[in-house]
Protein backbone atom coordinates (compact mmCIF):
# COMPACT_ATOMS: atom_id res chain seq x y z
CA UNK A 1 0.00 0.00 0.00
CA UNK A 2 1.43 3.19 -0.88
CA UNK A 3 1.32 6.70 1.05
CA UNK A 4 -1.10 8.38 -1.11
CA UNK A 5 -3.56 5.28 -0.98
CA UNK A 6 -3.43 4.94 2.79
CA UNK A 7 -3.82 8.61 3.18
CA UNK A 8 -7.15 8.57 1.06
CA UNK A 9 -8.38 5.43 2.56
CA UNK A 10 -8.23 6.56 5.78
CA UNK A 11 -8.00 10.28 5.95
CA UNK A 12 -12.41 10.23 6.32
CA UNK A 13 -11.69 8.37 9.68
CA UNK A 14 -8.90 10.49 11.10
CA UNK A 15 -11.30 13.66 10.16
CA UNK A 16 -13.95 11.90 11.88
CA UNK A 17 -11.78 11.71 15.36
CA UNK A 18 -10.72 15.09 14.62
CA UNK A 19 -14.09 16.21 14.92
CA UNK A 20 -14.85 13.93 17.91
CA UNK A 21 -11.91 15.36 19.93
CA UNK A 22 -13.12 19.59 18.57
CA UNK A 23 -16.87 18.66 20.51
CA UNK A 24 -15.18 16.88 23.59
CA UNK A 25 -12.51 19.19 24.27
CA UNK A 26 -15.11 21.99 24.49
CA UNK A 27 -17.04 20.11 26.91
CA UNK A 28 -15.86 21.34 30.78
CA UNK A 29 -14.21 18.49 32.32
CA UNK A 30 -16.17 17.83 35.74
CA UNK A 31 -18.05 20.72 36.55
CA UNK A 32 -21.08 18.81 36.60
CA UNK A 33 -19.51 17.02 39.60
CA UNK A 34 -19.42 20.07 41.75
CA UNK A 35 -23.17 20.81 40.73
CA UNK A 36 -21.86 23.74 38.90
CA UNK A 37 -22.20 22.80 35.55
CA UNK A 38 -25.42 21.81 35.55
CA UNK A 39 -26.85 24.36 33.10
CA UNK A 40 -24.16 23.45 30.35
CA UNK A 41 -24.73 21.15 27.17
CA UNK A 42 -23.40 17.65 27.58
CA UNK A 43 -21.69 16.03 24.77
CA UNK A 44 -24.72 13.45 24.55
CA UNK A 45 -24.28 13.63 20.86
CA UNK A 46 -20.80 12.44 20.87
CA UNK A 47 -20.33 8.59 21.47
CA UNK A 48 -17.91 8.31 23.78
CA UNK A 49 -17.54 3.86 22.23
CA UNK A 50 -17.12 5.18 18.72
CA UNK A 51 -14.69 8.04 19.60
CA UNK A 52 -12.53 5.56 21.38
CA UNK A 53 -13.02 3.12 18.80
CA UNK A 54 -11.36 5.22 16.32
CA UNK A 55 -9.00 6.11 18.79
CA UNK A 56 -7.58 2.69 18.78
CA UNK A 57 -7.97 2.26 14.88
CA UNK A 58 -5.27 5.89 14.73
CA UNK A 59 -2.90 4.00 16.86
CA UNK A 60 -3.04 0.87 14.27
CA UNK A 61 -2.58 3.06 11.54
CA UNK A 62 -0.03 5.12 13.73
CA UNK A 63 2.43 2.41 13.76
CA UNK A 64 1.63 1.42 9.84
CA UNK A 65 2.74 4.45 9.29
CA UNK A 66 6.07 4.63 10.98
CA UNK A 67 6.82 0.40 10.10
CA UNK A 68 6.32 1.94 6.79
CA UNK A 69 8.65 4.54 6.45
CA UNK A 70 5.88 6.74 5.03
CA UNK A 71 6.77 10.60 4.92
CA UNK A 72 6.97 12.49 7.76
CA UNK A 73 4.72 14.91 7.66
CA UNK A 74 1.80 12.01 7.64
CA UNK A 75 3.12 10.47 10.43
CA UNK A 76 3.20 13.87 12.95
CA UNK A 77 0.05 14.56 11.98
CA UNK A 78 -1.24 11.03 13.22
CA UNK A 79 0.97 11.62 16.17
CA UNK A 80 -0.67 14.84 17.02
CA UNK A 81 -4.13 12.66 16.82
CA UNK A 82 -3.31 9.83 18.95
CA UNK A 83 -1.92 12.38 21.75
CA UNK A 84 -4.92 14.51 21.77
CA UNK A 85 -6.75 11.56 21.75
CA UNK A 86 -5.04 10.00 24.22
CA UNK A 87 -4.64 12.55 26.92
CA UNK A 88 -8.43 13.20 26.09
CA UNK A 89 -9.18 9.22 26.77
CA UNK A 90 -6.82 8.67 29.75
CA UNK A 91 -7.41 11.69 31.88
CA UNK A 92 -8.28 10.98 35.33
CA UNK A 93 -11.84 12.60 35.91
CA UNK A 94 -12.46 11.63 39.78
CA UNK A 95 -11.89 14.41 41.25
CA UNK A 96 -14.51 16.27 43.20
CA UNK A 97 -16.47 16.56 46.51
CA UNK A 98 -16.62 13.03 47.12
CA UNK A 99 -13.18 12.55 46.43
CA UNK A 100 -12.25 15.43 49.18
CA UNK A 101 -14.29 13.66 51.67
CA UNK A 102 -12.65 10.31 50.89
CA UNK A 103 -8.85 12.15 51.30
CA UNK A 104 -10.20 13.73 54.53
CA UNK A 105 -11.72 10.70 56.61
CA UNK A 106 -9.83 7.38 55.23
CA UNK A 107 -6.43 8.38 53.11
CA UNK A 108 -4.88 10.90 55.52
CA UNK A 109 -4.89 9.32 58.26
CA UNK A 110 -4.17 5.99 56.75
CA UNK A 111 -1.27 7.33 54.77
CA UNK A 112 0.14 9.09 57.88
CA UNK A 113 -0.14 5.88 59.70
CA UNK A 114 1.55 3.91 56.31
CA UNK A 115 4.45 6.01 57.12
CA UNK A 116 4.94 5.74 60.63
CA UNK A 117 8.25 4.56 60.87
CA UNK A 118 9.60 8.01 59.25
CA UNK A 119 7.16 9.53 61.77
CA UNK A 120 8.54 8.08 64.69
CA UNK A 121 12.12 9.33 63.27
CA UNK A 122 10.75 13.09 62.61
CA UNK A 123 9.24 13.22 66.25
CA UNK A 124 12.61 12.30 67.71
CA UNK A 125 14.05 14.78 65.45
CA UNK A 126 11.58 17.48 66.91
CA UNK A 127 11.10 16.47 70.28
CA UNK A 128 14.35 15.68 71.66
CA UNK A 129 16.22 18.51 70.30
CA UNK A 130 13.41 20.66 72.22
CA UNK A 131 13.38 18.76 75.13
CA UNK A 132 17.03 19.29 75.57
CA UNK A 133 17.49 22.67 74.14
CA UNK A 134 14.32 23.48 76.54
CA UNK A 135 16.05 21.83 79.69
CA UNK A 136 19.09 23.67 78.87
CA UNK A 137 17.89 27.04 79.27
CA UNK A 138 15.26 25.82 82.40
CA UNK A 139 18.49 25.46 84.19
CA UNK A 140 20.84 28.48 82.61
CA UNK A 141 18.84 30.95 81.14
CA UNK A 142 21.60 32.44 79.15
CA UNK A 143 21.36 29.31 77.04
CA UNK A 144 18.78 30.27 74.82
CA UNK A 145 21.36 32.99 73.57
CA UNK A 146 23.21 30.22 71.49
CA UNK A 147 19.77 29.57 69.37
CA UNK A 148 17.91 32.57 69.41
CA UNK A 149 19.41 36.63 69.57
CA UNK A 150 18.50 39.02 72.44
CA UNK A 151 15.88 40.82 70.56
CA UNK A 152 13.58 37.87 69.75
CA UNK A 153 14.13 36.63 73.04
CA UNK A 154 12.94 40.16 74.78
CA UNK A 155 10.09 40.48 71.96
CA UNK A 156 8.50 36.60 73.42
CA UNK A 157 9.25 37.85 76.91
CA UNK A 158 7.04 40.95 76.36
CA UNK A 159 4.67 39.20 74.46
CA UNK A 160 4.33 36.79 77.46
CA UNK A 161 5.11 38.53 80.08
CA UNK A 162 2.38 39.28 82.75
CA UNK A 163 2.77 42.36 82.86
CA UNK A 164 2.59 43.26 79.67
CA UNK A 165 -1.23 42.86 79.64
CA UNK A 166 -1.60 46.08 80.96
CA UNK A 167 0.63 48.08 79.12
CA UNK A 168 -0.46 46.85 75.54
CA UNK A 169 -3.49 48.42 73.79
CA UNK A 170 -6.45 46.04 73.48
CA UNK A 171 -5.90 43.62 70.42
CA UNK A 172 -8.27 44.93 67.28
CA UNK A 173 -9.89 42.55 65.17
CA UNK A 174 -7.68 44.13 62.58
CA UNK A 175 -4.71 43.19 63.95
CA UNK A 176 -6.07 39.71 64.50
CA UNK A 177 -6.68 39.82 60.79
CA UNK A 178 -3.36 40.98 59.95
CA UNK A 179 -1.44 38.51 62.01
CA UNK A 180 -3.83 35.75 60.43
CA UNK A 181 -2.08 36.72 57.19
CA UNK A 182 1.39 36.46 58.61
CA UNK A 183 0.90 33.32 60.08
CA UNK A 184 -0.40 31.74 56.68
CA UNK A 185 2.39 32.82 55.06
CA UNK A 186 5.30 32.19 57.57
CA UNK A 187 4.31 29.12 58.42
CA UNK A 188 2.82 27.15 55.70
CA UNK A 189 6.13 28.27 53.28
CA UNK A 190 8.28 26.97 56.71
CA UNK A 191 5.95 23.50 56.29
CA UNK A 192 6.56 23.85 52.70
CA UNK A 193 10.41 24.35 53.08
CA UNK A 194 10.57 20.95 56.01
CA UNK A 195 8.97 18.64 53.01
CA UNK A 196 11.04 19.87 49.55
CA UNK A 197 14.91 19.69 52.04
CA UNK A 198 14.06 15.96 52.03
CA UNK A 199 14.99 15.95 48.59
CA UNK A 200 18.38 16.34 49.39
CA UNK A 201 19.15 12.83 50.89
CA UNK A 202 16.63 13.99 54.07
CA UNK A 203 19.10 15.90 55.67
CA UNK A 204 17.46 19.63 54.85
CA UNK A 205 13.86 18.13 56.38
CA UNK A 206 15.99 17.03 59.60
CA UNK A 207 18.34 20.17 59.81
CA UNK A 208 14.34 22.01 60.06
CA UNK A 209 13.09 19.55 61.84
CA UNK A 210 15.60 19.84 64.58
CA UNK A 211 16.11 23.83 64.45
CA UNK A 212 12.07 24.09 64.78
CA UNK A 213 12.56 22.12 67.89
CA UNK A 214 15.73 24.12 69.51
CA UNK A 215 13.77 26.97 68.90
CA UNK A 216 10.14 26.70 70.06
CA UNK A 217 12.37 24.57 73.23
CA UNK A 218 14.61 27.58 73.84
CA UNK A 219 11.81 29.88 74.22
CA UNK A 220 9.34 27.29 75.97
CA UNK A 221 12.27 26.68 78.88
CA UNK A 222 13.33 30.65 78.95
CA UNK A 223 9.64 31.42 79.77
CA UNK A 224 8.85 28.79 82.18
CA UNK A 225 11.84 29.77 84.07
CA UNK A 226 10.91 33.69 83.59
CA UNK A 227 7.47 32.40 85.61
CA UNK A 228 5.61 33.02 82.69
CA UNK A 229 4.55 28.82 81.92
CA UNK A 230 0.69 29.57 82.00
CA UNK A 231 0.16 32.41 79.86
CA UNK A 232 3.03 30.73 77.42
CA UNK A 233 1.40 27.20 77.27
CA UNK A 234 -2.31 28.41 77.38
CA UNK A 235 -1.15 30.61 74.25
CA UNK A 236 0.68 27.80 72.16
CA UNK A 237 -1.23 24.62 73.35
CA UNK A 238 -4.09 25.10 71.10
CA UNK A 239 -2.45 26.24 67.66
CA UNK A 240 0.24 23.64 68.75
CA UNK A 241 -1.68 20.76 68.42
CA UNK A 242 -2.15 21.76 64.41
CA UNK A 243 0.81 23.46 63.78
CA UNK A 244 3.71 20.93 65.36
CA UNK A 245 1.68 18.06 63.66
CA UNK A 246 2.16 19.74 60.16
CA UNK A 247 5.36 20.23 60.91
CA UNK A 248 6.40 16.70 61.82
CA UNK A 249 4.20 15.82 59.21
CA UNK A 250 6.02 17.21 56.61
CA UNK A 251 9.03 16.76 58.03
CA UNK A 252 8.41 13.14 58.38
CA UNK A 253 7.52 12.88 54.45
CA UNK A 254 10.56 15.31 53.62
CA UNK A 255 12.71 12.22 55.46
CA UNK A 256 10.47 9.62 53.46
CA UNK A 257 12.10 11.28 49.80
CA UNK A 258 14.99 11.70 51.08
CA UNK A 259 15.13 7.66 52.68
CA UNK A 260 14.21 6.90 48.72
CA UNK A 261 17.03 8.88 47.46
CA UNK A 262 19.56 7.08 49.80
CA UNK A 263 18.48 3.40 49.87
CA UNK A 264 15.89 3.47 46.50
CA UNK A 265 15.44 -0.52 47.63
CA UNK A 266 14.83 -2.73 44.45
CA UNK A 267 13.08 0.38 42.33
CA UNK A 268 15.68 2.62 39.98
CA UNK A 269 17.09 5.60 42.64
CA UNK A 270 14.45 8.11 40.22
CA UNK A 271 11.35 5.53 40.35
CA UNK A 272 12.00 5.67 44.08
CA UNK A 273 12.09 9.24 44.68
CA UNK A 274 8.45 9.88 42.58
CA UNK A 275 6.51 6.60 44.62
CA UNK A 276 8.10 8.13 47.54
CA UNK A 277 6.69 11.60 46.71
CA UNK A 278 3.67 10.44 45.19
CA UNK A 279 2.82 8.25 48.80
CA UNK A 280 3.95 11.21 50.40
CA UNK A 281 1.11 13.49 48.78
CA UNK A 282 -1.43 12.73 51.38
CA UNK A 283 0.70 14.00 54.35
CA UNK A 284 1.22 17.34 52.36
CA UNK A 285 -2.41 17.84 51.91
CA UNK A 286 -3.25 17.47 55.60
CA UNK A 287 -0.07 20.10 56.35
CA UNK A 288 -1.30 22.39 54.18
CA UNK A 289 -5.06 22.18 56.02
CA UNK A 290 -3.49 21.65 59.45
CA UNK A 291 -1.65 24.98 58.60
CA UNK A 292 -4.21 26.95 57.50
CA UNK A 293 -6.53 25.96 60.43
CA UNK A 294 -3.26 26.37 62.80
CA UNK A 295 -2.58 30.36 61.76
CA UNK A 296 -6.92 30.97 62.04
CA UNK A 297 -6.38 29.54 65.88
CA UNK A 298 -3.29 30.71 66.40
CA UNK A 299 -4.87 34.64 65.41
CA UNK A 300 -7.94 34.31 66.43
CA UNK A 301 -8.12 32.05 69.72
CA UNK A 302 -4.74 31.68 71.08
CA UNK A 303 -4.18 35.34 71.29
CA UNK A 304 -8.09 36.54 72.89
CA UNK A 305 -7.72 38.01 76.09
CA UNK A 306 -11.13 37.33 77.30
CA UNK A 307 -10.78 33.81 77.21
CA UNK A 308 -8.88 32.39 80.92
CA UNK A 309 -5.68 30.32 80.54
CA UNK A 310 -7.22 27.66 82.14
CA UNK A 311 -10.30 27.53 79.62
CA UNK A 312 -7.47 27.72 77.18
CA UNK A 313 -5.17 24.76 78.55
CA UNK A 314 -8.50 22.50 78.95
CA UNK A 315 -9.24 23.36 74.58
CA UNK A 316 -5.98 22.85 73.89
CA UNK A 317 -5.74 19.43 75.54
CA UNK A 318 -8.98 18.32 73.66
CA UNK A 319 -7.16 19.80 70.27
CA UNK A 320 -4.32 17.53 71.35
CA UNK A 321 -6.37 14.31 71.83
CA UNK A 322 -8.76 15.15 68.69
CA UNK A 323 -6.08 15.17 66.30
CA UNK A 324 -4.35 12.24 67.99
CA UNK A 325 -7.76 10.06 67.68
CA UNK A 326 -7.99 11.27 64.56
CA UNK A 327 -4.38 10.64 62.92
CA UNK A 328 -4.63 7.00 64.84
CA UNK A 329 -8.15 5.68 64.55
CA UNK A 330 -10.03 6.94 61.93
CA UNK A 331 -10.33 5.54 58.34
CA UNK A 332 -9.74 1.94 59.52
CA UNK A 333 -11.53 -0.51 58.23
CA UNK A 334 -14.30 -1.60 60.29
CA UNK A 335 -13.23 -4.09 62.84
CA UNK A 336 -14.85 -7.80 62.37
CA UNK A 337 -16.78 -8.16 65.40
CA UNK A 338 -18.68 -4.87 64.55
CA UNK A 339 -19.50 -6.21 60.63
CA UNK B 1 8.76 9.21 24.27
CA UNK B 2 5.91 7.81 26.53
CA UNK B 3 4.54 4.69 25.70
CA UNK B 4 0.49 4.24 25.75
CA UNK B 5 -1.46 1.55 26.73
CA UNK B 6 -1.90 0.75 23.09
CA UNK B 7 1.89 0.05 22.44
CA UNK B 8 2.35 3.10 20.56
CA UNK B 9 4.98 5.39 21.63
CA UNK B 10 4.06 8.90 21.84
CA UNK B 11 6.84 11.72 21.19
CA UNK B 12 6.88 14.67 23.25
CA UNK B 13 9.53 17.82 22.79
CA UNK B 14 10.92 18.78 26.23
CA UNK B 15 11.33 22.60 26.80
CA UNK B 16 14.78 23.70 27.31
CA UNK B 17 15.95 25.94 30.31
CA UNK B 18 16.51 29.28 27.85
CA UNK B 19 12.49 28.50 26.91
CA UNK B 20 11.76 27.44 30.19
CA UNK B 21 13.76 30.67 31.62
CA UNK B 22 11.59 33.14 29.65
CA UNK B 23 8.30 32.02 31.19
CA UNK B 24 9.34 32.20 34.39
CA UNK B 25 10.33 35.75 33.63
CA UNK B 26 6.62 36.14 32.30
CA UNK B 27 5.39 34.82 35.34
CA UNK B 28 7.73 36.95 37.66
CA UNK B 29 6.42 40.17 35.98
CA UNK B 30 2.91 38.66 36.12
CA UNK B 31 3.20 38.08 39.64
CA UNK B 32 4.42 41.39 40.93
CA UNK B 33 2.04 43.33 38.85
CA UNK B 34 -0.86 41.06 40.77
CA UNK B 35 0.85 42.07 44.02
CA UNK B 36 0.62 45.59 43.18
CA UNK B 37 -2.97 45.23 42.39
CA UNK B 38 -3.26 43.44 45.78
CA UNK B 39 -1.81 46.66 47.09
CA UNK B 40 -3.78 48.59 45.65
CA UNK B 41 -7.32 46.89 46.52
CA UNK B 42 -5.08 47.29 50.23
CA UNK B 43 -6.13 50.90 50.71
CA UNK B 44 -9.61 50.34 49.63
CA UNK B 45 -10.32 47.53 52.44
CA UNK B 46 -8.96 49.49 55.68
CA UNK B 47 -8.93 46.91 58.34
CA UNK B 48 -8.80 43.30 57.59
CA UNK B 49 -6.30 44.86 54.03
CA UNK B 50 -3.27 43.69 55.63
CA UNK B 51 -4.34 40.30 56.12
CA UNK B 52 -5.50 40.46 52.36
CA UNK B 53 -2.17 41.46 51.13
CA UNK B 54 -0.52 38.81 52.94
CA UNK B 55 -2.79 35.97 52.36
CA UNK B 56 -2.38 37.17 48.87
CA UNK B 57 1.22 37.05 48.82
CA UNK B 58 1.29 33.60 50.00
CA UNK B 59 -1.19 32.86 47.33
CA UNK B 60 0.70 34.44 44.62
CA UNK B 61 4.04 32.86 45.66
CA UNK B 62 2.69 28.89 46.30
CA UNK B 63 -0.61 28.56 44.89
CA UNK B 64 -0.85 30.53 41.57
CA UNK B 65 1.64 27.99 39.63
CA UNK B 66 -0.67 25.24 40.97
CA UNK B 67 -3.64 26.82 39.77
CA UNK B 68 -3.19 27.99 36.24
CA UNK B 69 -1.34 24.42 35.94
CA UNK B 70 -4.69 22.91 36.98
CA UNK B 71 -6.94 25.11 35.50
CA UNK B 72 -5.40 26.52 32.51
CA UNK B 73 -4.41 23.07 30.18
CA UNK B 74 -0.84 22.70 32.50
CA UNK B 75 0.60 26.19 31.86
CA UNK B 76 1.06 29.70 33.60
CA UNK B 77 0.52 32.56 31.51
CA UNK B 78 4.11 32.55 30.97
CA UNK B 79 4.18 29.07 29.65
CA UNK B 80 0.99 29.59 27.67
CA UNK B 81 3.12 33.03 25.83
CA UNK B 82 6.02 30.15 25.23
CA UNK B 83 3.46 27.17 24.01
CA UNK B 84 5.03 25.41 26.83
CA UNK B 85 2.83 23.18 28.89
CA UNK B 86 3.22 20.79 31.79
CA UNK B 87 2.17 17.14 31.13
CA UNK B 88 2.89 14.08 33.20
CA UNK B 89 5.71 11.64 31.70
CA UNK B 90 2.93 9.70 30.30
CA UNK B 91 2.05 12.63 27.94
CA UNK B 92 -1.49 13.04 29.99
CA UNK B 93 -2.40 15.96 31.48
CA UNK B 94 -1.21 16.98 34.82
CA UNK B 95 -2.57 15.94 37.64
CA UNK B 96 -3.24 17.85 40.72
CA UNK B 97 -0.71 15.32 43.36
CA UNK B 98 1.43 16.00 40.45
CA UNK B 99 1.51 19.88 40.28
CA UNK B 100 1.31 20.54 43.94
CA UNK B 101 4.75 18.28 44.46
CA UNK B 102 6.52 19.55 41.23
CA UNK B 103 5.39 23.16 42.63
CA UNK B 104 6.24 22.76 46.15
CA UNK B 105 9.90 21.26 45.80
CA UNK B 106 10.11 24.77 43.27
CA UNK B 107 11.47 25.35 47.24
CA UNK B 108 14.45 22.93 46.49
CA UNK B 109 15.21 24.03 43.21
CA UNK B 110 15.79 27.38 44.27
CA UNK B 111 18.64 26.52 46.64
CA UNK B 112 21.57 27.31 46.96
CA UNK B 113 20.35 30.63 45.10
CA UNK B 114 18.73 31.75 41.92
CA UNK B 115 17.35 27.97 41.10
CA UNK B 116 21.09 26.72 40.72
CA UNK B 117 19.90 23.33 41.61
CA UNK B 118 16.66 23.52 38.92
CA UNK B 119 19.51 24.93 36.66
CA UNK B 120 21.61 21.99 36.80
CA UNK B 121 19.66 19.49 36.64
CA UNK B 122 18.05 20.61 33.63
CA UNK B 123 21.30 20.88 31.56
CA UNK B 124 22.53 17.18 32.93
CA UNK B 125 19.21 15.13 31.54
CA UNK B 126 18.37 15.27 28.40
CA UNK B 127 14.38 15.98 29.14
CA UNK B 128 15.55 19.19 31.01
CA UNK B 129 13.29 17.94 33.77
CA UNK B 130 14.20 20.26 37.55
CA UNK B 131 14.14 18.15 40.90
CA UNK B 132 10.44 18.81 41.06
CA UNK B 133 9.48 17.54 37.78
CA UNK B 134 11.49 14.43 38.93
CA UNK B 135 9.68 13.54 41.95
CA UNK B 136 6.09 14.67 40.36
CA UNK B 137 6.47 12.85 37.26
CA UNK B 138 5.86 15.28 35.15
CA UNK B 139 7.74 17.11 32.12
CA UNK B 140 7.38 20.49 30.28
CA UNK B 141 7.08 20.03 26.51
CA UNK B 142 6.45 22.05 23.92
CA UNK B 143 2.18 22.07 23.02
CA UNK B 144 2.73 22.28 19.68
CA UNK B 145 6.06 20.51 17.92
CA UNK B 146 7.27 22.17 15.51
CA UNK B 147 7.01 20.24 11.91
CA UNK B 148 9.95 21.23 9.38
CA UNK B 149 8.20 18.42 7.28
CA UNK B 150 5.76 19.78 4.81
CA UNK B 151 4.10 18.31 1.55
CA UNK B 152 6.18 16.96 -1.06
CA UNK B 153 6.29 20.14 -4.00
CA UNK B 154 4.39 18.36 -7.24
CA UNK B 155 6.72 17.02 -9.95
CA UNK B 156 6.35 14.38 -12.42
CA UNK B 157 6.54 10.90 -10.95
CA UNK B 158 9.42 9.20 -12.03
CA UNK B 159 10.60 5.40 -11.22
CA UNK B 160 14.19 5.29 -9.31
CA UNK B 161 16.84 3.33 -11.78
CA UNK B 162 16.88 0.54 -9.07
CA UNK B 163 15.52 -0.98 -6.58
CA UNK B 164 15.58 1.27 -3.67
CA UNK B 165 15.64 -0.46 0.52
CA UNK B 166 13.10 0.82 2.87
CA UNK B 167 15.78 3.03 4.82
CA UNK B 168 16.47 4.68 1.34
CA UNK B 169 13.21 5.17 0.55
CA UNK B 170 12.39 7.20 3.38
CA UNK B 171 15.46 8.99 3.15
CA UNK B 172 14.11 10.21 -0.09
CA UNK B 173 10.75 11.16 1.29
CA UNK B 174 11.52 13.38 4.01
CA UNK B 175 14.73 14.72 1.64
CA UNK B 176 11.39 16.02 -0.97
CA UNK B 177 9.61 16.68 2.44
CA UNK B 178 11.67 19.82 3.44
CA UNK B 179 12.24 21.05 0.14
CA UNK B 180 10.11 24.07 1.01
CA UNK B 181 12.74 24.93 4.37
CA UNK B 182 15.88 24.22 2.04
CA UNK B 183 17.56 26.44 -0.10
CA UNK B 184 17.42 25.71 -3.78
CA UNK B 185 21.38 25.05 -3.87
CA UNK B 186 21.48 23.00 -0.96
CA UNK B 187 18.82 20.67 -2.27
CA UNK B 188 20.18 20.32 -5.25
CA UNK B 189 23.61 18.89 -3.47
CA UNK B 190 22.09 16.63 -1.35
CA UNK B 191 19.84 15.27 -4.59
CA UNK B 192 23.43 14.93 -6.30
CA UNK B 193 24.33 12.39 -3.64
CA UNK B 194 21.18 10.01 -5.23
CA UNK B 195 22.45 10.25 -8.45
CA UNK B 196 22.83 6.55 -8.74
CA UNK B 197 18.89 6.34 -8.37
CA UNK B 198 18.45 9.26 -10.39
CA UNK B 199 20.66 8.91 -12.96
CA UNK B 200 19.07 6.13 -15.15
CA UNK B 201 15.63 7.17 -14.99
CA UNK B 202 16.57 10.91 -15.89
CA UNK B 203 18.32 9.46 -18.84
CA UNK B 204 15.38 7.40 -20.39
CA UNK B 205 13.24 10.02 -19.51
CA UNK B 206 15.52 12.85 -21.21
CA UNK B 207 17.74 10.51 -23.68
CA UNK B 208 20.44 12.88 -22.30
CA UNK B 209 22.43 13.98 -19.20
CA UNK B 210 21.07 16.77 -17.18
CA UNK B 211 23.83 19.50 -16.84
CA UNK B 212 21.15 22.48 -15.77
CA UNK B 213 21.23 23.31 -12.21
CA UNK B 214 18.41 21.81 -10.61
CA UNK B 215 18.34 19.18 -12.76
CA UNK B 216 19.45 16.67 -9.73
CA UNK B 217 16.59 17.77 -7.50
CA UNK B 218 14.20 17.64 -10.16
CA UNK B 219 14.77 14.15 -10.95
CA UNK B 220 14.65 13.20 -7.22
CA UNK B 221 11.35 14.60 -6.90
CA UNK B 222 9.98 12.71 -9.18
CA UNK B 223 11.54 9.86 -7.57
CA UNK B 224 9.93 11.18 -4.21
CA UNK B 225 6.49 11.41 -5.75
CA UNK B 226 6.55 7.99 -7.20
CA UNK B 227 7.62 6.39 -3.74
CA UNK B 228 4.61 7.37 -1.68
CA UNK B 229 3.07 6.15 -4.85
CA UNK B 230 1.75 8.70 -7.65
CA UNK B 231 2.04 7.00 -10.74
CA UNK B 232 1.80 8.78 -14.08
CA UNK B 233 -1.61 7.75 -15.83
CA UNK B 234 0.10 6.84 -19.33
CA UNK B 235 3.25 5.17 -17.10
CA UNK B 236 1.25 2.52 -15.69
Amino acid sequence: MTPIRFEAENSALWRELEEGLDRFERVPPDLSRLGLGAGRPQPAEVDAARLSALYRRCCEHLSLAQARAYPIGLIQRLQALTYRAHRLIYRRRDYGVARLKRLALVEVPQSVRAQRSYLLVAVLLFVVPALLVGWATYRDPQFALHVLDAPQLARFKSMFGSGAEALRPARTPEFDWSMFGFYIMHNIGLGFQCFAGGLFAGLGSAFYLAYNGAFNGAIAGYLTEDGEALNFYAFVLTHGAFELTAIVLSGAAGLRIGHALVAPGRRQRLEAVKHAAAEAMALIYAVFAFLVVAAAIEAFWSSAQWVPPQVKLAVGALAWTVMLAYLGWQGRPRSKKAA
Amino acid sequence: MAETPEGIALSLSPAGPLARTLAFMIDTLAKIALWFACQTLRSFMGGPGTAFVLVSFFAIEWIYPIAFELAMGGATPGKRALGLQVVMDSGLPVTPAASITRNLLRAADFLPMLYAFGVVSMLLRRDFKRLGDLAAGTIVVHATPVSLHAELPPAASVAPARALSLREQAAIVSWAGRAASLTAERLDELARLARPVTRGAAEREAGAQTAQAGGDAAALLGVAQWLIGRREKDAS
